[in-house]
């Protein structure tokens, strides 16, 4: 079986706001796939353009509401994939990221790429349901 | 138990590299419940010669044989689950996405767009997860 899950609210609805023709998140098989989330307002889609450290906080924040309305959590995450605009600030990164992941942190991979829009992060993430 | 893994074979052959070998890849495998495709460039399928084009021909191209490729492994277009798009700019991002559109009319897969340094020329990799 293969469920879209909606935003939770409506400014993590990129597909709105800014026509990416994806769904915020797909559950299939006891996994959860979210669309790679980015650094917008959770209520006004708005981008939320910041340092490393900023843009960090607000797509975490965004995904910890996105799984826990899908009703599993960042506890439950399985596999990040961090795409980052720059390798120097991968210490950067993890200064942020461990503060959400304390528990047995998922399976990761950090790498450089260009994000839409000039974002500094992206995170593309799969979740245990 | 163990899970299935299992190579799915199909009528689709990965185009061949600068240097005439073929690749050492499978293009779907089924693992569990899943389908792991493997990132697919603008190729013909009756030829295996690359389809060298805009975003926009390259995509269409690419989708199109991932519609070929799903249906021949016992999957489809409605069953992907996640898709993750290379662009070699992200400027050409929009120019993708409109194509994009077009495959997957309701409840599209969840997605993540990024630009990457691509090779041998190519516009756009597409690669997904979809529901064997």
């Amino acid at each position: 079986m293969r469920e879209v899950i909606a935003a939770p609210l409506a400014g993590l609805d990129l597909r709105q706001h800014y026509g990416h023709h994806q769904s915020p998140a797909v559950r299939a098989g006891g996994l959860i796939f979210c669309s790679g989330m980015l650094p917008v307002d959770p209520q006004t889609g708005e981008r939320r353009h910041g340092t490393l450290t900023t843009e960090a906080h607000v797509v975490l924040g965004n995904l910890k509401l996105l799984l826990e309305s899908a009703g599993s959590s960042l506890d439950r995450l399985v596999q990040v994939h961090a795409l980052i605009y720059d390798s120097i600030e991968y210490d950067v990164l993890n200064r942020v990221y461990r503060q959400y992941v304390a528990n047995g942190p998922p399976a990761r991979t950090v790498w450089t790429a260009q994000i839409e829009a000039g974002f500094k992060i992206q995170l593309d993430v799969v979740a245990a349901a | 138990m163990r899970a299935k893994r299992e190579v799915i074979p199909l009528p689709v052959r990965a185009p061949d590299t600068a240097s005439g070998s073929g690749q050492p890849l499978s293009m779907a495998v089924r693992g569990g419940d899943f389908l792991f495709v493997s990132g697919l460039t603008a190729v013909d399928l009756k030829s295996g010669e690359r389809m060298q084009g805009t975003t926009a021909s390259e995509t269409r191209q690419i989708l199109t044989n991932l519609k070929q490729l799903l249906d021949a492994a016992g999957s489809s277009l409605d069953k992907v689950v996640k898709v993750n798009v290379l662009l070699h700019s992200m400027l050409e991002e929009r120019n993708m996405n409109e194509v994009y559109a077009r495959f997957f009319p309701d409840q599209p897969p969840a997605r993540t767009v990024c630009g990457a340094r691509l090779p041998d020329g190519v516009k756009v990799i597409v690669e997904c997860t979809a529901l064997a």
